[in-house]
């Protein structure tokens, strides 16, 4: 069930070309304009983290809410794009950018050897498949001691290279804002990319699976293989998360890519709206700054996390999208009651 | 060498016990609501620290926590089914239950977290150092001898009402049908009820007796429930007999493992078994192929 | 590509001289002891509609599922237009002109109904693949000409009203209509349906029947699987009948119905 249950209640995020186009503007604009609000270190590492978050969101709703897959490990691709990059850089002293498409690149291997693997596996199976696998990789991360080395992490990650074009005042990414606009602007770049591929045929594609498997079939359509697209389209995204995350947070333990990490992002999607790709964007926005805000209740995130997501599912299973539709038609039925009136 | 082969033949038959009990109630739930409930581990975790408080705060004999931290878990599983699977029961998704308990399961554990804090807890039974001599060189604790014994009882219990009783027989009949199961005058929802109470009872009772052996934190569930995920798979989701035998077989796994092994690779071992079941076999060991209807 | 074009099955400018577009030869399907499909052998001709028969349980949509690609068969072969269908996974038989509809209904429920029916375009689209990204000109007259065709699939059926509705909210009558027109858009030259009779009152059944005549005077060759047997003498050109998996009668239907063992079948016997 996604937001698109209510067709009779417009979508207020569902806008034409060219409002899109002012839309853009206008995140391009608030992105430029927030590394100037939050002149501390504290609140532009969450900034980093949020623009992360926002990249993972997207990625797996494209493989949940739009393929319809319940991928349950994509904390795994996280983690593979951040030490992939990583050890890329330190073992085979590649440059960052070289490191970075390798990081995606394999991410999006897994995704698509996973979806492969789980082909046949329908709902449950692939769900606990994909927590298998994450698991493994989990494990692996921690045990395999002379590549990763261990619960230890590795340390002193560089942030990317300075960019240095002639004419043009020198870039240096471990100024915390140049990163933020780094981060930021990749997952603007991403959140484009998969709005173009979900508002085309392959979008109508992929939310055909989701709806009917066997039906789609009966249509031409070949699953299996669109199925395999789609995990490698989301991990590929999460892959990239992984190996900005690295260098800007600059430390790289594996338990920052257990189990939990993957439903605190499935969270975030359904919070925001399963099957939008907007909704996740907010989604991952509100729970990565609401935390921050209430910090002053301790260890609270988690249970945030928890008690939003069950919520969420019990009573508005569209998330943030569908509160949007909700309150955008009482406007609407308001204002057509006072122009009768 | 046998010695050490019979000792942890007799430890991974412990283990395996403790995780039949619990896979048990995640089987149980899949074959009558074709549903996971991912919040299991939690009651599992629960009955551990109902167990804990009824011995070490109240003074209970340990024994008695059994019974406590079974009812505590049957309680549970009439909430998580009338508050979650009920309501969207209605609704027909197949995801949307699925991700409610996940959403339950995460709140349960950092509410557990935020109120009995991260260091684990000593839980000590009574007979956790009575050493037992068996044959062969080998021994059994005090502790282990009631796991196996209370496991052994309970899961032939279940086993029996199952086959033999009337109640056991409209479980199964609403497993396969529930329309059908319906129109005969058996109430589906009861018996989901039933199924539930039953489910989380066992795993309250799996936590009281994993308490002493587990690091006892709010976590303690997760660590047995990505393995008794792999067991209900590699036993057949919703079939009794295979949950019981992979239990027995991952227990035994885990034991040669560990003890032959590095046990950091336990976990690697457990899910590749369980990934190559789901390519080779998804229906499990002894295989029950539903066709789909179309 | 206009819609008659379209219904005529002639959208690819295959013509075959052959008369018979659909082959199966001694066709065998088991699922544990239930042997559904029993050495079934069949011949469908070009153009007309060839409706298969028989009394719940006779292995009617064991053997469409066959023929779509649903189940493979134990044994025996089929070919479509002289191309051998054994082993040809679903989706890439619609590739080859065959379509169908299911008896329990599958629409997308939550998408609106003109949705469902773009979704049959899947094998049709026009798009290089850099345009799925950067939207340009060959992008939006593919996505002009889907909705345009849709419209005209739906008036087809008479759903044009309600294009924008949500699939789940139509009534059950015009949920098989656009279920008709979904399979209509991927351009079939056989279309199979399954038990379109069923669930629908008098009326429904007559527009039903009056728009497959229509697809059949296109040119279209249609089989209908149903186990009522008036419904289907009123359109079927060609009749095969089948009970307990087995072949019973083929040939024209007023025949089949005082072929002896028919009736047999049909009464009890």
């Amino acid at each position: 069930m996604s937001s698109r249950d209510h067709t009779e209640l417009a979508n207020p995020f569902d806008r034409s070309s060219v409002s899109r186009r002012w839309w853009l503007l206008g995140a391009i604009v608030t992105i430029g304009l927030l590394p100037l609000v939050f002149q501390d270190s504290y609140w532009r590492t969450n900034l980093i983290v949020c623009a992360l978050n926002v990249m993972l969101a997207i990625g797996l709703d494209f493989i949940l809410g739009y393929a319809g897959q319940l991928n349950l490990g994509h904390s795994a691709f996280y983690g593979i794009g951040a030490y992939v990059s990583t050890l890329v850089i330190t073992k085979l002293g590649l440059p960052f950018w070289v490191a970075f498409l390798c990081g995606i690149v394999l991410a999006g291997a897994a995704g698509m050897a996973l979806s492969m693997f789980a082909v046949r596996l329908r709902g449950h199976y692939l769900a606990i498949a994909s927590l298998g696998f994450a698991v493994i990789v989990h494990q692996v991360l921690v045990n395999w001691i002379s590549l990763t080395q261990g619960p230890l992490g590795i340390y002193g990650i560089k942030p990317p290279p300075e960019i240095a074009l002639p004419g043009l005042p020198v870039i240096s990414f471990g100024n915390s804002a140049n990163m933020f606009y780094l981060v930021a602007g990749f997952a603007l770049l991403f959140y484009v990319l998969l709005d173009q591929l979900v508002r085309s045929p392959i979008g109508e594609t992929l939310t055909a699976i989701r709806e009917d498997e066997v039906s789609a079939s009966s249509l031409g359509i070949n699953c299996p293989a669109w199925k395999v697209f789609a995990f490698g389209a989301g991990s590929a995204v999460a892959g990239a998360a992984g190996a900005f995350y690295a260098s800007s947070v600059g430390t790289l333990v594996p338990d920052a890519f257990i189990i939990t990490e993957s439903f605190t992002i499935l969270a975030m999607v359904i919070v925001g709206g399963m099957g939008t790709l907007i909704g996740p964007v907010w989604g991952a926005i509100l729970l990565t700054v609401l935390p921050e805000v209430l910090r002053g209740f301790g260890d609270l995130r988690l249970v945030l996390y928890g008690a939003a997501l069950t919520l969420v599912v019990l009573f508005m299973p569209g998330g943030i999208v569908q509160a949007a539709q909700i309150v955008r038609a009482q406007f609407d039925r308001l204002r057509a009651r006072l122009e009768a009136g | 060498m046998s010695t050490v082969l019979l000792q942890q033949g007799i430890n991974g038959v412990v283990l395996g016990s403790l995780y039949v009990l619990v896979a048990l109630g995640l089987t149980l739930i899949y074959g009558v609501l074709v549903q996971i409930n991912f919040a299991h581990a939690d009651v599992v975790t629960i009955g551990a620290f109902a167990a804990y408080f009824f011995t070490f705060t109240f003074g209970g004999n340990y024994l008695a926590s059994i019974a406590v931290a079974l009812l505590v878990g049957a309680i549970l599983g009439w909430l998580v089914n009338a508050a979650i699977f009920a309501p969207l029961r209605e609704r027909g998704s197949e995801l949307l239950p699925l991700i409610a308990t996940i959403g339950v399961s995460v709140l349960l554990q950092n509410v557990m977290l935020l109120w009995f804090g991260p260091i684990p807890y000593a839980f000590d039974s009574p007979y956790s150092n009575q050493v037992i001599r068996l044959w062969g060189g080998t021994f059994i604790t005090g502790q282990n001898l009631i796991i196996i014994v209370v496991s052994t009882l309970t899961i032939a219990l279940l086993y029996a009402f199952m086959k033999f009783t009337f109640m056991g027989k409209a479980l199964r009949a609403v497993a396969q049908d529930r329309e059908t199961a319906g129109l005969m005058g058996i109430n589906p929802n009861h018996l989901i009820m039933l199924t539930f109470v039953i489910a989380s009872a066992l795993a309250g009772m799996g936590g009281a007796m994993l308490g002493p052996i587990l690091v006892l934190t709010p976590f303690a569930g997760t660590t047995v429930i990505v393995k008794a995920f792999a067991i209900v798979i590699i036993g057949g989701f919703g079939n009794v007999e295979g949950t019981i035998i992979a239990g027995l077989l991952v227990g035994l796994i885990e034991s040669y493992t560990t003890q032959f092994v590095n046990p950091g690779l336990i976990d690697i071992v457990v899910f590749t078994l369980l990934l190559m079941m789901l390519a080779f076999r998804p229906t499990g060991l002894i295989a029950e192929k539903r066709e789909e209807n179309v | 590509m206009t819609i008659s074009g379209r219904v005529a099955g002639q959208a690819d400018g295959r013509r075959n001289s052959d008369k018979v577009l659909f082959r199966s030869k001694s066709l065998n399907k088991s699922f544990g002891g239930v042997h559904a499909v029993r050495d079934i052998s069949l011949n469908i001709p070009h153009g007309g509609v060839f409706a298969i028969i028989g009394p719940n349980g006779a292995g009617k949509s064991t053997l469409l599922n066959l023929m779509s690609g649903l189940y493979q068969p134990d044994s025996g072969t089929m070919s479509l237009d002289g191309v051998d269908l054994v082993g040809l996974k679903a989706h890439r038989r619609v590739r080859l002109g065959l379509a169908r509809t299911f008896q329990k209904i599958r629409l997308f429920k939550h998408l609106p109904v003109l949705d469902n029916v773009i979704a049959g375009f899947h094998i049709h689209h026009d798009i290089p693949a850099w345009q799925y990204v950067l939207q340009g000109t060959a992008f939006r007259r593919d996505y002009a000409r889907c909705r345009h065709e849709a419209r005209k699939l739906l008036s087809f059926v008479g759903l044009e009203e309600r294009a924008k509705a949500r699939a789940g909210s139509l009534a059950y009558g015009e949920q098989r209509m656009l279920e008709l027109a979904r399979a209509l858009a991927t351009s079939p030259r056989l279309l199979v349906v399954d038990e379109p009779a069923a669930g629908l009152n008098a009326a429904e059944v007559e527009k039903l029947l009056d728009r497959i005549t229509q697809l059949r005077a296109g040119g279209m060759t249609v089989v209908i699987v149903e186990h009522n047997m008036d419904l289907v003498m009123k359109v079927a050109d060609r009749v095969l009948v089948m009970d307990y998996g087995q072949y019973l009668f083929e040939g024209a239907p007023a025949e089949a119905q005082v072929d002896p063992g028919v009736v047999a079948a049909y009464l009890g016997a």
